[in-house]
């Protein structure tokens, strides 16, 4: 059956899907990494999730993440049924970890074009090793409870148990071809694929999923499934056909009641625990609306629902956590529909101020009252619309910092140090594209925190500080920026280090004492590339490269790094970065025929002045005296040799830009004003012009040139 | 088809070129016809207002706004090596797209879309080597009646060797960056 898939399609969901669940896996484990054991919710999550990829990853025929993944549910449902006391939890996170990141690095091979071939051999391996330990510890004390819990409570598996007049009911007995390995998998996969016309579907034997020797029972015995469906008999034959594993396929139909009944009309070893099986029947033998109340939680496909009635394990499974807040719903969008969508409304935008400013309403005498009244409803909208599109691009923080608590996990682990980590606002939502620009600098910041940051276990012991280190990601919207700032409570940056290896690396200006550089100045050092204070180059930093890729990858989005520490208390690196690449705040000039934009955080001031205030030089550069200071002019109609622009200074206007510490004046025949503007790349196919990093739509329609202010200063 | 009656005294590859016919969009520059398959024309637009971009090559003329979407925009005749004329209301705009880049195209004037079988497209003639900036845009000859229309291959027409050159230096340097 399997092998007659088409997994073309299949795979992008496959991974699409499976990243999820794995994303969703390491959030669960990380945020109760701390605690002494899963509970049982995330048990129940983290059993689900495997038992999910295992499902899938048998489809697509991935036979090392289905075993792999078939060994990890195998511990969390001798976890979940036995719940043994002396499980190492933080050896537990290690291995689902560990299974998590062998997943996701087959499937990210996969994504790749190329074949998932890692073998899970040795993983495989150690979770055995562990499930025995834990297992070979509470065998002694807890056997008999063991024995039961495994082999003997029967579970149900149910979907929604209602019967219509048009149900049918089947037994079906199924007989693997021998040699076929996992045929447990294989059965399951026949089960799943019955869920979807099933109303109900129980099965024998019952453990398919986490007791391996059910392959062998299949194998001998048969597989047996009772199932009841609207689906004809002939079309169930279709489902099932024989071949590579199936040797012989008998579907026989019977009565409901015989369908009741259950196994034992099968004539049946298996006994069906009999408190179970009279609610099960009375469930099914009701009415729809019983079943509905039956099932007053929905049940997620391959969900145990475990009828025992223990009364140890009652009071455990009534430690409910509280519930979740409810999520949002997503779909997912290709991120091109959505630039088309903001074209087309910025395009609205235009065509609409084309209409209200028509010449042709301009005729003396017209009454317009409705007219405005309409206009000024359709503007309102087409304003809402606006802010819509611009919010749909924003995404929430939450995933990259969830990313980061992964990080502070590993390295915390790899140094031995206790390290607690904690997220403030990570609901800030940030443009999509500035998410991504985002990603490697925090991540850097992150592990510098723990790894330079954070002292040894023994040292904050000594120092009388509380025993655990504390990494806080924080984040925040302050004035049309986002604030994102990695603080710790570790040792803070130390002056006359980074001094001493400043001088060494010959950075400090000759002639300056040192006790005159402010701190902020010192701490800008190690910012610089080659710059480490760290002796011991570790496995996660000292190497001195870093800082400085932080400081350039927030560079060319539009950000920067703040540094702040307090010696002995720790440090904060504080990231000031735009909330949007798509739209900028600009100032709006033109030099004879073409606009010019220039973002407005870069400009200074504007000066208006007479031609007698600027001085040239022989060589042709010109100066401008302001206030005692001389600044270059850019004379831009020069520059761009930009026909019909204003020669005389004194009709034009200077723009003074701050650019990375430079002050330049750029000199432009009018301002035309400050507006929001989207900006869009200038198209390929023009080589790069210096100095011009994009262009945009100005109100009326025409086109405008952003000027990249890093990119005129660079000659 | 009305090939079909023909069928038969034809070799299989001979069938295939009668029967492929091709539509071209054929504009006026100069004194010359010239025509552009229409598979890679997306529209044509009445000449509009554009903005001029600096340190460009001189036949790229600037950027337009086309709804939103801004392009490139090119001079035929400056591409071609000829004078310059004063755009009028006859200027038209072809926006092409060539392998996903989207160019418009200025011309004097759009003749008319024309169809010309495979059969009557000849190689464009050349004397000596082909190394006249002029042929390399055209690569074959279209007869239609009693006119011919210089059939341009939108490739050469948009990409420059320099274009070209400057791609791969770019790509080199991005690998190395890499």
């Amino acid at each position: 059956m399997a092998e007659e898939f088409n997994t073309e399609g299949m795979l992008d969901m496959y991974l699409f899907e499976n990243g999820q669940l794995l994303e969703r896996l390491q959030e669960i484990v990380l945020e109760q990494k701390d605690a002494d054991s899963f509970d049982e919710e995330s048990m129940n999550e983290i059993f689900r999730t495997m038992h999910t990829i295992k499902g899938s990853s048998g489809v697509m025929m991935f036979d090392d993440i289905t075993a792999l993944s078939h060994k990890l549910e195998d511990i969390f449902y001798y976890l979940r049924e036995s719940h043994p006391d002396n499980v190492p939890h933080l050896e537990l996170v290690e291995h689902v970890l560990d299974v998590a990141d062998f997943i996701t690095g087959e499937m990210e091979k996969l994504e790749n074009g190329e074949t998932a071939d890692g073998s899970s051999a040795e993983l495989i391996k150690n979770l055995d090793e562990f499930l025995d330990s834990i297992k070979g510890k509470t065998k002694k004390e807890k056997d008999k409870v063991i024995q039961e819990n495994v082999h003997e409570e029967p579970q149900q598996f149910y979907i929604a148990p209602m019967a219509t007049e048009a149900s049918h009911f089947y037994k079906i007995y199924l007989t693997f071809n021998e040699g076929i390995a996992l045929a447990n998998v294989h059965a399951y996969k026949i089960v799943y694929s019955l869920k979807e016309i099933a109303e109900d579907i129980m099965y024998s034997p019952e453990d398919i999923i986490s007791d391996e020797s059910s392959a062998e029972e299949i194998l001998e015995n048969g597989f047996k499934i009772l199932l009841q469906t609207q689906t004809e008999k002939e079309q169930l034959g279709e489902m099932l056909p024989t071949g590579y594993e199936l040797k012989k396929v008998e579907i026989l139909e019977c009565t409901g009641q015989e369908f009741l009944q259950g196994f034992d009309s099968f004539g049946s070893e298996i006994r069906i625990d009999l408190e179970s099986s009279v609610e099960v029947i009375e469930a099914r033998a009701g009415t729809k609306e019983q079943g509905k109340t039956k099932v007053d939680k929905p049940i997620a496909p391959g969900d145990f629902v475990i009828e025992s009635k223990g009364p140890g394990k009652q009071k455990k499974l009534a430690k409910d956590k509280p519930k979740k807040q409810e999520k949002t719903t997503f779909i997912s969008v290709d991120v091109q529909k959505m630039d088309m969508l903001m074209d087309l409304i910025g395009e609205l935008v235009i065509s609409e101020s084309v209409v209200l400013q028509n010449p042709d309403l301009k005729v003396p005498g017209l009454k317009l009252d409705n007219f405005h009244k309409a206009a000024g409803q359709m503007m309102k909208i087409s304003t809402d619309l606006q802010n819509v599109i611009m919010s749909m691009r924003m995404v929430p923080l939450t995933n990259t910092f969830q990313k980061m608590n992964r990080i502070v996990f590993d390295a915390s682990r790899k140094l031995g140090k206790d390290v607690e980590f904690e997220m403030i606002g990570d609901a800030t939502e940030v443009d999509k594209n500035i998410i991504e620009h985002i990603s490697d600098p925090l991540m850097h910041l992150v592990r510098n925190s723990v790894d330079h940051g954070i002292e040894e276990n023994e040292e904050r012991a000594k120092k009388g500080k509380k025993e655990k280190g504390k990494v806080t990601l924080s984040a925040k919207t302050e004035s049309g920026k986002v604030w994102i700032s990695v603080q710790d409570n570790g040792q803070g940056l130390d002056r006359a280090k980074i001094l001493a290896k400043a001088r060494k690396q010959g950075l400090l200006e000759y002639g300056r004492e040192e006790s005159s550089y402010t701190d902020k100045e010192v701490y800008q050092f190690i910012t610089l590339p080659g710059f480490s204070t760290n002796e011991k180059v570790t496995e996660l930093s000292g190497r001195g490269v870093g800082m400085d890729v932080v400081v350039s990858n927030l560079q060319s989005i539009g950000g920067a790094l703040e540094i702040e520490s307090t010696p002995g208390e720790g440090s904060t690196m504080n990231m000031k970065i735009p909330l949007t690449l798509a739209i900028i705040d600009g100032i709006v000039m033109e030099v004879g025929n073409s606009s010019f934009v220039i973002e407005t955080s870069m400009v200074k001031e504007f000066v208006g002045i007479r031609d007698n205030r600027l001085i040239r030089n022989p060589d042709g550069k010109e100066f401008v005296m302001i206030r005692g200071e001389g600044y270059p002019v850019l004379r831009l109609g020069e520059w761009y040799e930009i026909s019909g622009y204003q020669s005389d200074t004194e009709d034009g206007m200077l723009v003074i830009v701050e650019v990375e510490k430079q002050v330049i004046c750029i000199l432009a025949d009018r301002l035309r004003g400050k507006q929001e503007i989207v900006v869009k790349p200038i198209p390929d196919y023009i080589k790069k012009v210096k100095g011009l990093s994009g262009c945009t739509q100005l109100g009326d329609g025409s086109i405008a040139l952003i000027l990249d202010a890093a990119g005129l200063i660079e000659e | 088809m009305e090939d079909t009656n023909a069928k038969n005294d034809l070799l299989p590859e001979e069938e295939e070129q009668v029967q492929k016919k091709d539509k071209y969009v054929t504009f006026k520059s100069g004194q010359e016809f010239f025509g552009i398959k229409i598979q890679y024309v997306n529209e044509i637009i009445v000449f509009q207002e554009i903005t001029e971009i600096p340190e460009c090559e001189n036949y790229i003329k600037g950027l337009i706004n086309l709804r939103g979407k801004i392009i490139p925009v090119i001079d035929v005749r400056l591409r071609f090596g000829q004078e310059p004329i004063e755009y009028n209301d006859r200027t038209c705009i072809i926006v092409l797209n060539v392998n996903d880049t989207v160019v418009g195209l200025i011309v004097e004037r759009i003749a008319e879309v024309v169809e010309i079988s495979q059969k009557n497209i000849i190689p464009s003639p050349s004397i000596g080597k082909k190394d006249k900036a002029h042929h390399v845009f055209v690569n074959s000859i279209g007869k239609v009646g009693n006119s011919v229309k210089l059939l341009l291959d939108p490739d050469k027409l948009l990409n420059d060797d320099d274009i070209a050159v400057l791609e791969q230096m770019e790509k080199l340097s991005e690998e190395e960056g890499e």
